[in-house]
């Protein structure tokens, strides 16, 4: 089974192309640059350099949030136009989930943290444990102090991973011991890492007509910080 | 803090030119005063000061944003009158505006103060006479 799997839900762009078991290719880039323009172009180019025309694919998967709003809207637009037309299913992918599979292997905790500005994140936590990922908390999002406490009360050694990771490891500097942040090359959401979940979902037919694809936004918290200033309130 | 009195909408654009050339890249402008009070001609002039068309320059009030390209800077023109909450906010795509280095110019920044970032330029506008402008600017470039 040939799978497409597309990222653009944050700062990096990625896609990749999975079969059977075996990473055929994998692109990346992490430039600034507008995933409108950068992701179709990659995902054709590695198609191309695989030898694989789109009609082969079998299946999509997109990280459908949380994530960056417009980011998260190119991936799906993106992946529900390629589904649509070819009529293959589709797999959303929790981008927090994908972005621990960086880690398979990995001992101690995995925190997948993502930015969700105003003194928020986008987390979640999960533990590799004979041969697989296993979920510890669901996606929310939460204040950074509030994962701290989270984390603190596991009090064993956590690996911070996502585009969050080094501002919040430079938050809670100090107070969490055994804390690790990913390496740069594993930081960021990969298509190539979480092809291997996307392969999982398909398998057990967690799958979706490219018209049931929507994006999985997870609400900001309302109160911990007044959006307005005070003197416009009653006005 | 640097305060100016314009007394002239063309004096007003002049000043937003003058911002307009200093600004690097990534700055956002906190707009802040009511209707009337000369922010889209200041606005006009700091598109002109980015090397954008200033004839180009609209309201952003219906689209929430307007996105001026092809100058020295992009120019990101936000409208917060209708934002109510975080989530709100973060549909208007404002968190990701953030990071493409261009400069962001938020009419009704009252609205967002909260999500403002620290270093966010603060331009508040008052008319202290029909034709003159008071044009505050904390944490500016020095014009």
């Amino acid at each position: 089974m040939k799978l497409l799997i597309l990222d653009t839900s944050s700062k990096a762009a990625s896609a990749a192309l999975w079969e059977d078991g075996v990473l055929r290719g994998e692109a990346y880039q992490n430039t600034g640059h507008t995933h409108s323009a950068t992701s179709l172009p990659m995902a054709e180019q590695l198609l191309a350099g695989c030898g694989w025309s789109l009609s082969e694919v079998d299946g999509f998967a997109v990280t459908a949030g949380p994530g960056s709003f417009t980011g998260l809207r190119i991936g799906l637009a993106s992946v529900k136009g390629m589904a649509f037309a070819l009529d293959k299913p589709c797999v959303p992918l929790s981008t927090l989930e994908g972005l621990a599979y960086n880690l398979s292997g990995w001992p101690g905790l995995i925190c997948p943290v993502m930015d969700a500005r105003v003194g928020q994140v986008y987390t979640a936590l999960f533990r590799w444990d004979g041969g697989a990922m296993h979920r510890l908390m669901e996606d929310a999002a939460i204040p950074a102090e509030e994962l701290l406490t989270a984390l603190a009360a596991y009090g064993e050694p956590v690996t911070l991973v996502g585009d969050g990771a080094l501002l919040s490891a430079e938050r809670f500097a100090g107070r969490l011991p055994g804390l690790a942040v990913a390496p740069e090359h594993l930081r960021n959401q990969r298509a190539g890492a979480m092809a291997p979940l996307a392969a999982r979902l398909f398998a057990e037919g967690q799958t979706v007509p490219a018209g049931d694809l929507v994006p999985r936004y997870l609400r900001l918290p309302q109160a911990e910080r007044e959006l307005k200033l005070k003197q416009q309130k009653g006005e | 803090m640097q305060r100016f009195t314009t007394a002239s909408p063309a004096e007003t654009e002049a000043l937003g030119e003058r911002l307009g050339r200093a600004l690097r890249g990534g700055e956002v402008l906190a707009y802040r005063g009511g209707l009337g009070m000369g922010k889209t001609c200041f606005t006009r002039g700091l598109a002109r000061g980015l090397g954008i068309d200033p004839a180009e320059v609209s309201s952003p009030t219906f689209a929430l944003v307007n996105e001026y390209r092809g100058g020295r800077l992009p120019l990101f023109h936000f409208d917060m009158y209708r934002v109510e909450s975080f989530d709100g906010l973060y549909s208007t795509g404002f968190f990701d505006y953030l990071d493409l280095g261009g400069v962001l110019a938020v009419e009704w920044s009252e609205n967002i103060d909260g999500a403002l970032p620290p270093e966010a330029i603060c331009i508040t506008f008052d008319r202290p006479d029909e034709t003159h402008r008071s044009i505050t600017i904390e944490r500016g470039p020095a014009l």
